[in-house]
């Protein structure tokens, strides 16, 4: 955007207008209204100067002000309010001859038409005779729909070819002759004669001609929701689901728009343990839910894959290979098949009844840390070798690699699927987007621990704003995506933070899971504790996500979920 | 306790004799002939998959150097040092190097399938 952030005075860039001024004699009262959208001018007469200016900076020139008020107050349907505005600044919203240009438009009075347009104001060439010819155009298309054939094509010749203005479209417009007027409007893509075909014409005409003569619709809408888009993106934890902002004040979220506050602990045992899926031999190191949430895949820590049906509890199918040492696996989003990778140093497709779809393999694929495919399954990024990111364009077969200069130890992609987060080890979280150009530097988190564990981070908030991360000091760090600020950091767990996992539809919950053998909900610190039960899409889904970042740590320190921990 | 993040290296290398996580790559060896409390010592130019403790001045047989113990990741196990300031200019060149004792380390994956030739005492 490229104002300057003027609360409430966006700034108008349009050229001065050359409009003969009425010289009544100047009170030299400026009005310094602010540009709030307030339809109601103070009743005084005011001098209607070219050079004098509204507001506290001065940087709106009052006629232009004063015009797109009467627009809107016209286009709001106070016809009488804006008349009168009109006299009382002694500014009209279009000169007279525009006035009559527009009527005559709509009325389909050609000829005076094209007589309006060459007074109507200092136009350039080209814009004149590109504005002429839509005039005729229309008038060609009209005869034609009324099969008045030789007027179509005195038109067409006398007055339409020799503007010299795309002969292409001329020879298009003779083509519509042998036509039959029922295919006519198909063909030319218009809207048939009337008044919807001379209103969509005057938009067209509006875009051409210069603002000055006419000033393009709704411009004060516009400029207001440009201010208000604004203050949404300098608004630091914005983070509410209300599209709505008030024009009253500007808008400013406070602090207590994020979860900072723990809701519950949740300790091991107050879990009610459904199912405990045995099976693995190693210690289960990923867990992936399938995206309708029916089934679940784990991974062991080098191992095999199993898949789980969450009704039943039973193990579908065990995915193995000579030397399985699977570390992590990623569903499709159509919950049909899935990925997975590791250091065996090939990635293989796979569906659900345990059929290989297909394999990336070869002397030059790369240890496997880490997978996931964007949530439309159009990209599949990997981590390997621990240092390089691999994004692979599933459709197109093509791929890009991002190296990092230190190893990465988690990768999550966001809902939207145009950036990725990657954890390094050297305590630093990278944003990337997947579809720019490698070149582009990411932008980079820092302020918390980490060094020997693998600490996963992930997007959160309403537009994804927020990054959040667990920490080896125990504690859960906020920033804003944007500017990088560390908006907050959050204690309450005794032990390193390993996992964190933002409610993807309630922006103002979290959960984060520990070493302390706990995971904690967190919300807004003002907001009652919400019950378990009430909150029924919100926090079963929110358990849901949970499970799938932060279950690792929950699988592994429930013990009846696996045979050997550490 | 959380996932452990581990590296693995390819090719040669020294593995922590405790826990088999890897920490150096034959590649990164730069001399034979260190010695410690327990015995020998090699010196490399990175290690992986280790922490650094707090820093501490000690005098060795070769002058003053600041120096910081180093963990096994895995194990917790101090397998060796990291020069961080040597006081002689003769002893420069370690700084920034890591010690790892060779007590501490087995060959390869831990199947001790290389035979190690030691070279000369310093």
């Amino acid at each position: 955007m490229g104002g300057d952030s003027d609360v409430g005075q966006p700034p108008l860039k349009r050229q001065k207008l050359s409009k003969p001024s009425h010289k009544t004699p100047c009170e030299g009262s400026r009005t310094g209204v602010a540009a709030t959208g307030s339809a109601a001018l103070m009743a005084r007469s005011i001098c209607s100067n070219d050079g004098e200016t509204v507001g506290s900076h001065g940087q709106i020139r009052k006629v232009e002000f004063v015009r797109i008020i009467e627009q809107a107050l016209f286009s709001l349907g106070y016809q009488q309010a804006g008349a009168v505005l009109e006299e009382e600044s002694g500014i009209r919203l279009q000169s007279p001859a525009v006035q009559q240009f527009r009527e005559d438009i709509l009325a389909g009075r050609w000829d005076e038409c094209v007589a309006t347009l060459s007074e109507i104001g200092v136009l350039e060439e080209s814009t004149y005779k590109a504005a002429l010819f839509l005039v005729l155009q229309q008038k060609f298309l009209e005869s034609l729909e009324a099969s008045n054939t030789t007027a179509a094509l005195e038109t067409l010749r006398s007055e339409i070819s020799p503007l010299g203005v795309s002969t292409s479209k001329v020879h298009q417009l003779a083509s519509f002759i042998v036509c039959f007027p029922e295919d006519l409007l198909a063909k030319a893509q218009w809207k048939g004669a009337g008044q919807e075909s001379r209103q969509s014409l005057l938009e067209e005409l509006q875009q051409l001609l210069p603002p000055s003569i006419m000033v393009p619709e709704r411009r004060l809408e516009h400029l207001i929701e440009v201010a208000l888009q604004v203050q949404r993106e300098a608004c630091v934890y914005h983070n509410t689901l209300d599209h709505v902002l008030s024009l009253y004040s500007d808008h400013r979220c406070s602090r207590d728009q994020i979860p900072t506050r723990t809701l519950q602990v949740v300790e091991g045992d107050s879990l009610k343990v459904k199912y405990k899926f045995t099976g693995h031999s190693k210690p289960v190191s990923f867990v992936a839910w399938s995206p309708d949430d029916t089934m679940l895949l784990t991974c062991g820590n080098e191992e095999v894959v199993k898949l789980w049906d969450i009704s039943t509890g039973q193990c579908k199918y065990t995915y193995d290979k000579p030397n399985s040492c699977f570390t992590s696996c990623a569903w499709f989003p159509d919950g049909k098949r899935f990925v997975s990778g590791g250091g065996d140093k090939c990635i293989y497709m796979w569906d659900l009844e345990g059929h290989e779809l297909e394999a990336w393999k070869g002397a030059r694929m790369p240890r496997i840390n880490d997978l996931a495919i964007t949530t439309d399954g159009s990209h599949m990024v990997s981590i390997c070798d621990h240092k390089n990111i691999r994004i692979y364009n599933l459709e197109e077969k093509t791929e890009r690699v991002i190296e990092e200069e230190k190893p990465i130890t988690s990768l999550s992609v966001s809902k939207n699927g145009r950036y990725l987060l990657v954890n390094l080890v050297s305590q630093e979280i990278h944003l990337w987007d997947i579809s720019a150009a490698t070149k582009d530097l990411p932008k980079k988190y820092r302020g918390h621990k980490q060094g020997r564990y693998v600490i996963r981070s992930c997007f959160g908030g309403t537009d994804y704003a927020f990054i959040v991360s667990g920490s080896e000091d125990s504690q859960v760090y906020i920033w804003h995506r944007w500017n990088g600020e560390l908006l907050d950091v959050l204690s309450g767990h005794s032990g390193t933070v390993n996992s964190v996992s933002w409610n993807p539809v309630n922006p103002h919950m979290f959960a984060s899971a520990s070493d302390d053998h706990t995971i904690r909900i967190w919300g807004l610190s003002n907001r009652p504790m919400p019950k378990k039960h009430d909150e029924k899409p919100g926090s079963s889904n929110g358990f849901d996500h949970l499970v799938n970042g932060g279950t690792r740590d929950l699988l592994e320190n429930l013990r009846p979920f696996n045979s050997d921990t550490d | 306790m959380g996932r452990l993040y581990l590296i693995q290296l390819d090719g040669r290398i020294y593995s922590c004799r405790n826990c088999r996580s890897h920490l150096a790559q034959c590649d990164e060896l730069v001399s034979k002939s260190f010695h410690c409390r327990h015995g020998k010592a090699y010196l490399f130019n990175t290690v992986v998959n280790v922490s650094v403790g707090p820093l501490e001045d000690r005098m060795m047989t070769t002058g003053k150097h600041t120096v910081a113990d180093i963990f096994c990741n895995s194990c917790q196990q101090v397998v060796g040092w990291k020069y961080e300031v040597a006081f002689e200019k003769s002893q420069k060149y370690k700084e920034g190097k890591f010690i790892l004792e060779r007590a501490k380390m087995v060959d390869g994956d831990g199947s001790d399938s290389f035979p190690i030739s030691d070279g000369d005492d310093e």
